[in-house]
């Protein structure tokens, strides 16, 4: 496989989701404050776009399928967005902090 | 007709928006949210004997799903009369609270239909959602202020599995081409010792392991139990996980005993779950905390019934998981009547019971022994009904484990039973209980009796059930 055909072959787009969702599991757990954390969980969901679309565009008998399942995932993630920052403005309120080493009230 | 369950539920969503815009008192949003509890659990009853598909057949109406729509609309009754004070949420947004709660069992009853990865997505996160807006609601006006963090940690958790599911969900659809669930159990059933298929079908399943809280999904738990209302605890608690074994079953029969890898991964999930759980519990304080790492020890019995991969199996976790759902229903009754101002019930606040309110003692001690495992009650049962059936595959370390976990778990149980009868209030008031909450409470303990005295009965009606979707 040449250089030249790379953007024309499934793995490449697989290895690019799975590096996504590795660095957004990653950020999950090294980040400390929220706000980063729901950045890097963005970043999870953004891997599995990708591979919907990748799999779209080469193995997949209807390639309509794996748009329209990227399009509702955008859409919810961004839902999931608006409710993860009202939380934070939330946090913000009671704690003046939103930092994980300070939201250690509860000891789970 | 076959989407009238659902219809009602977005409709009483609509009429307590509507509520909400007005400034009601807290008696009309109680009587309205029962009333429209009430026709829930109606219309899912009418629509019993429903069947077909609808939405381009992503969306099935069988018998398996109708079953589970009034367990859950059952369940969600149950936690409406019994959290009808609502005394830890602000009176001004009780409307809004209602509201959430609706969308949240709109989300888990069109889960339960959902034959289809998208729907499953959707419904999942709707009643998701729902939830992770409902924990940070409880007033912070007082000294407790740790409801934020419990619902950021139960948000966090919540995307991390969705982030798994989905991601597994794409490698499902790349392998067989199709996100209808028939054709992917098909593609994967000839293919589910591959590592790619492995994989696809351990991260769908860590979806539904967060929701029903099994290890390694399972740490959300105790402090969201802890930091959310008593009343939405009890809505977590037993609502949802109804919804989560009920995809559970619908999703494991992608794999089956030949699978070994994920059959011995499922199997250390199991046990890990129920030692973790019951090892935690031992040291709790919290009464909301205790059941939850109750909770995660009885979903390793649950996941143990499906290990077995067989209709008698899925049939007694469905069993298993109803009568769950009953009686951690009726000791969530208990706190949330003993909780007077919607305050944290620690375990020695319950001293005395059976002279403060003798229904409420009696109620949660039955409760207790239910879950514990000791006959004639469903929790004995159930756990019986399981262990014999991993019995007969040849699974002799895990029943062994599990029975050693049921005798670690009567000890927490059963001290908490001491506290409440064999000691005595020491100028603790008496709790009143209401008409309602006293009926709700007998209907509770008629179900969990009713259900550990006549098992076999149950335990047919479950398996015509499971026929009907396999």
């Amino acid at each position: 496989m040449s250089l030249l055909t790379l953007h024309n072959s499934l793995t490449t787009y697989l290895v690019i989701g799975a590096l996504l969702f590795g660095i957004g599991i990653y950020g999950l757990i090294t980040r400390r404050t929220v706000i980063g954390m729901l950045i890097a969980s963005e970043l999870m969901l953004a891997g599995a776009s990708v591979n919907f679309m990748a799999f779209n565009r080469f193995t997949a008998p209807d390639p309509v399928v794996g748009q329209i399942f990227t399009l509702f995932i955008m859409a919810i993630a961004a839902a999931e967005a608006a409710i993860g920052l009202s939380i934070v403005v939330a946090i913000y309120r009671s704690y003046t902090s939103i930092d994980t080493e300070d939201l250690v009230k509860l000891k789970g | 007709m076959l989407f009238l369950p659902e219809l009602t539920l977005l409709g009483a969503g609509l009429i307590i928006f509507l509520v909400s815009l007005g400034k009601p008192d807290s008696g009309t949003v109680k009587n309205i949210t029962i009333g429209l509890g009430a026709a829930t659990l109606i219309a899912a009853l009418m629509s019993f004997d429903q069947q077909g598909d609808l939405f381009f057949k992503s969306y099935r109406v069988d018998l398996f799903s109708q079953v589970f729509k009034i367990l859950i609309a059952g369940a969600m009754l149950a936690v409406l009369i019994f959290g009808r004070k609502l005394t830890s949420i602000k009176k001004e947004i009780h409307p809004e609270y209602y509201l959430f709660l609706f969308s949240g069992v709109l989300g888990l009853m069109m889960l339960v239909s959902s034959v289809e990865l998208l729907a499953i997505f959707v419904s999942l996160e709707l009643s998701s959602f729902a939830v992770y807006i409902m924990v940070p609601m409880r007033d912070d006006s007082g000294k407790i202020n740790f409801q934020m963090e419990a619902g950021a940690k139960y948000l966090l958790f919540g995307v991390m599995a969705t982030g798994f599911m989905l991601f597994g969900m794409s490698y499902m659809y790349g392998l067989t081409g199709s996100t209808h669930l028939d054709v992917i159990v098909k593609g994967l059933s000839t293919m589910y010792n591959q590592p790619a298929a492995v994989v696809a079908i351990m991260m769908v399943l860590a979806g539904f392991f967060y929701k029903l809280a099994i290890f390694p999904f399972h740490f959300w738990v105790p402090d969201v139990y802890e930091g959310a209302a008593n009343e939405t605890t009890a809505f977590i608690a037993s609502v949802p996980k109804l919804a989560a074994v009920a995809l559970l079953i619908r999703l494991i029969s992608m794999v089956s005993a030949e699978g070994h890898t994920i059959v011995n991964l499922l199997k250390v999930c199991s046990v890990l779950s129920m030692f973790y759980g019951n090892l935690s519990a031992l040291v709790q304080k919290d009464l909301k905390r205790m059941l939850g790492f109750s909770g995660i020890a009885h979903a390793g019995f649950v996941l143990l019934g499906l290990l077995t991969f067989q209709t008698t199996g899925y049939a007694n976790a469905l069993y298993y998981i109803a009568g769950y759902a009953v009686m951690n229903l009726a000791c969530f009754l208990v706190i949330c009547t003993v909780a007077k101002d919607g305050e944290n019930v620690l375990i020695e606040d319950l001293s005395g019971l059976h002279k403060r309110s003798p229904i409420l003692a009696l109620t949660l001690a039955i409760g207790l022994f239910a879950l514990a495992g000791i006959p004639p009650f469903v929790g004995f049962m159930g756990k019986f009904y399981i262990l014999v059936g991993a019995l007969k595959q040849d699974y002799i370390y895990l029943v062994t484990l599990a029975a050693i976990n049921t005798a670690i778990a009567i000890y927490y149980y059963l001290s908490v039973v001491r506290v409440t009868f064999c000691s005595n209030p020491e100028n603790q008031d008496v709790v009143k209980t209401g008409m309602l909450t006293n009926a709700t409470s007998i209907v509770l303990l008629i179900i969990i009796v009713a259900m550990g005295v006549e098992p076999q009965k149950f335990v047919d009606f479950a398996q015509m059930t499971i026929q009907s979707i396999m």
